[in-house]
């Protein structure tokens, strides 16, 4: 297995001045600027190899979409090292660009006007295609992504869900080593979603290219990736196999409600939760399974007002994973 | 390499075509808004020389070959550059300039002369109309001139283009650029007058810092009076500088991208 | 209110208010200063260099006051965007509505811009009637009305046709020549002349400029606001029509 992608110490700062507020800040902010560093990656190092589909998630922000851009070749590191494919992204030789493929979910590269069959026939040009090749894959993708009847309707008449998929074909046209599909799924119903990752799952499996994808839909990666990396705020906070990570979150909820008066003690729960006395709300993480046990108990606690219950907001599930690893340390 | 950019041009140029196909209407519109634009022009003109007998170094037949020209040269960057570097700005806020920038062409290319716009078709046959009936009425002419147009009208086009490309390219630095815009349409106009016309250090300077002499008074000037191939070279000259600086310009610009945006 | 929303955009305002006739007037200088440079005579049709300048940068800064893209785009925006029931409701306050808008807006403007023309004619002696500035201005503002009338029948069409925006620009296209902002009207030839003078379209730019610079005296002018007038009259009753027939197709096609 050879490494496709590798990064040393790669980092991404952004220099930037702290707005000053008011007219006489502004006045001594001329000559007396007071800098902030933002660190969108910290120093990182990886090793991808090739055939393998990763999985990059985290919370808006948390720097996954700098990442994919580094390796990308779009933007410039501040420090570090990475190779892709033996190139280095950002110097952006042609031969490089040959062979990878970026995909920006909700970003269009294809016409809008043209029918996609003429999109991609001026694509086949850019990437040096023998045009006759080009339509037969362009036929084979479009089949395994049931949307051939549809290739020859102007971008613009196409549902979302159809126009991800044309977008999609012409990601893999000039059949890429590696592929960065950033949120490739945003803003999808969940069927085009389900077929999507139907089709991405069939095509690595028979082709084998090198996949980096990101997404904040646990979904996407948990029917995909091979390997998940969990960024949070800048770092890799997480490297290994999803099954392992789902073992050590689980699927955690959020559950909030209400009581008519606040608790006059503490109230222990099963599973070790605790109700906290003087207050009315309360909010717990859990798991969807210990509803059966926990309900009970806390409709004995006090008069239920209100209850809501809602998935974890995604730097929680991290938190969660993360305390619960320092508790095993 | 310059047959595949040659065959990737056409290719650009006939999805344009199949797209403006989509709005026929348009085809017809631009011509109707327009007109009025090239008649103001040429009105203008033709009531000044009722009152007098030159306007810079021309007569009224000179004049109306020159605005022939500037029609001609002012449709071609409309038809191939025009669409490209308006929508330049929004691009970029829409994030869609990365998509460009992941492959394999030459970057500067794709951003300036991908789509065309055929609708102006009717604009350039109006302007060329124009010009063959002005120079049809000019006195001492001879055919044989039209040569030096072909290559100075792609030296006014280049210039245009370079002048507007810094202008656009700065998009990629300032997000708000209308500003600029407005300031590059303003330096156009003068070059959309008899560069005769203006004081000398003006006419310096529309010929250097500001080339837009060249978009239309230089060809013009080849046509109706004695050629001066000293001018013309300058003309090639000139172009061959803009460009090269609006290449580097532009990698300047994407350094600033690759470094600042996220 | 207008007035208080606007000033708020001071940058974008500063280069439409000043900078752009500034700019525009400078432009036309340059070209006239050229004119005379090589005419060979002092006048041309009767006037001298110093009256052209004149001419150009006090014609610059009339002609932003009378024109109107920024308060017909919106006004076609929100016919296009068809919300009917918010336009039912208010059949005469729309037109009004963006009237007071584009009033407020001009009038700030000519409070602010014109101090860049009255400073350089003072500054360089030129010989302009200040009293007569009033007048001009009043009948500039007069002619605004009408503007804004044009831009209401220019906006009902869209509830008939679509893109008319390029309606728009060949109306502007074509009132930069008839208003006097291009050349002035009194060297087009004869029979274009009068004709041209007939139109209300001269009180733009033409009649006020030419009063304040000694180009037309008193009678063109209460000819200009005539004229309005009449037109005003013509194009309102226009509007209404185009409105209700709008409004009726709206609702019935079920926007």
């Amino acid at each position: 297995m050879s490494i496709a992608i590798e990064t040393k110490s790669l980092s991404r700062v952004y220099q930037s001045y702290r707005k000053p507020e008011g007219v006489w800040n502004s006045v001594k902010g001329l000559w007396n600027r007071q800098h902030i560093e933002k660190i969108a990656l910290k120093p990182t190092t990886l090793s991808i190899e090739s055939g393998q589909i990763v999985g990059l998630v985290g919370a808006n922000g948390a720097g996954k979409t700098t990442l994919l851009k580094m390796l990308s070749g779009l933007i410039v590191p501040s420090s570090g090292e990475a190779r892709v494919l033996g190139y280095k992204p950002w110097e952006r030789k042609h031969e490089f660009l040959r062979r990878i493929s970026i995909l920006l979910g909700q970003k269009n590269q294809l016409w809008w006007d043209l029918a996609p069959y003429d999109s991609f026939s001026l694509l086949a040009r850019i990437y040096d295609l023998d045009l006759d090749k080009a339509r037969a894959r362009v036929n084979e993708l479009a089949q395994r992504l049931r949307c051939t009847h549809v290739l020859e309707t102007q971008l613009r008449r196409l549902s979302l869900g159809e126009r991800m998929k044309m977008e999609i074909i012409g990601a893999l046209l000039h059949e890429p080593a590696v592929l960065f599909l950033d949120e490739p799924t945003i803003g999808l119903d969940m069927i085009a979603q389900e077929s999507i990752r139907d089709f991405l799952a069939d095509y690595v499996r028979s082709r084998g290219p090198t996949v980096i994808l990101t997404s904040h839909y646990m979904d996407d990666i948990a029917q995909l990736a091979h390997k998940l990396l969990l960024i949070s705020k800048g770092a890799i906070v997480y490297e290994g196999t999803v099954e392992n990570f789902t073992r050590a979150t689980e699927d955690v909820r959020t559950l909030s409600f209400r009581f008519s008066e606040e608790l006059p003690l503490d109230v222990v729960l099963p599973e070790g939760h605790v109700l906290r006395g003087g207050r009315k709300e309360h909010q717990l993480k859990i798991l969807p399974q210990h509803l059966g046990i926990l309900m009970p108990e806390i409709a004995r606690a006090g008069t239920l007002q209100d209850l809501k219950m809602e998935e974890t907001d995604f730097e929680d599930v991290i938190r969660g994973f993360l305390e619960k690893e320092s508790r095993i340390l | 390499m310059l047959s595949k950019y040659f065959k990737l041009y056409t290719a650009f140029f006939r999805a344009s075509l199949t797209a403006d196909l989509e709005y026929r209407a348009n085809f017809a519109t631009r011509i109707i808004t327009d007109i009025f634009w090239y008649l103001a022009q040429i009105i203008a003109f033709e009531v000044l020389y009722r009152h007098t007998e030159k306007i810079g170094s021309w007569n009224v037949e000179q004049t109306r070959v020159f605005l022939g020209v500037l029609f001609v040269v002012d449709a071609l960057y409309m038809i191939f550059i025009s669409e490209n570097l308006d929508r330049f700005s929004e691009k970029i806020r829409k994030g869609e300039l990365d998509l460009l920038l992941a492959k394999p062409v030459n970057s500067q290319f794709m951003v300036s002369l991908q789509r065309a716009n055929t609708a102006i078709i009717g604009n350039l046959l109006m302007g060329t109309s124009w010009l063959v009936w002005s120079l049809v009425h000019l006195p001492d002419f001879s055919w044989v001139r039209l040569l030096w147009l072909s290559f100075l009208i792609p030296c006014g086009l280049v210039v245009t283009y370079s002048c507007r490309f810094f202008f656009s390219a700065m998009a990629v630095i300032f997000t708000k650029s209308e500003n600029l815009q407005f300031m590059w349409y303003q330096i156009y106009k003068l070059g959309m007058r008899p560069d005769s016309i203006y004081v000398p250090w003006i006419r310096i300077v529309l010929m250097t810092v500001f080339p837009v002499a060249m978009v239309a008074s230089v060809p013009a000037r080849s046509l109706v009076e004695e050629p001066q191939p000293a001018l013309f070279v300058w003309s090639l000259v000139v172009s061959g500088i803009l460009l090269y600086l609006s290449n580097r310009f532009w990698r300047l610009c994407l350094k600033f991208y690759s470094s600042a945006s996220s | 209110m207008a007035i208080a929303a606007n000033v708020e955009y001071r940058v974008n305002y500063f280069i439409d208010a000043v900078a752009q006739p500034t700019v525009t007037a400078v432009i036309e200088i340059l070209l006239w200063v050229g004119i005379f440079r090589t005419a060979g005579h002092a006048t041309i049709g009767g006037f001298g260099l110093q009256d052209y300048l004149a001419y150009v940068l006090w014609g610059a800064f009339f002609a932003r006051i009378a024109a109107s893209w920024m308060y017909e785009f919106r006004m076609i925006e929100e016919i296009d965007s068809g919300s009917v029931n918010g336009l039912l409701v208010r059949p005469m306050s729309f037109y009004e509505y963006y009237l007071s808008q584009l009033l407020g807006y001009k009038f700030i403007t000519t409070a602010v811009s014109f101090l860049i023309p009255l400073g350089v004619g003072a500054a360089l002696g030129w010989n302009i009637h200040y009293d007569r500035l009033p007048t001009a201005v009043l009948l500039v503002f007069f002619y605004l009305i009408l503007v804004h009338s044009i831009s209401f029948v220019v906006a009902t069409c869209a509830f008939f046709l679509n893109r008319i925006y390029a309606l728009t620009v060949a109306k502007n296209l074509a009132l930069w020549t008839l208003t006097g902002e291009l050349i002035p009207l009194d060297l087009m030839p004869e029979p274009f002349r009068g004709w041209l003078l007939i139109l209300p379209f001269p009180s733009g730019v033409f009649v006020p400029v030419g009063y304040l610079t000694g180009r037309v005296g008193l009678e063109t002018v209460n000819q200009g606001f005539l004229s309005v007038a009449v037109s005003l009259i013509l194009v309102n009753a226009l509007g209404l029509v185009m409105w209700k027939r709008g409004l009726r197709s709206y609702s019935g096609t079920g926007a």
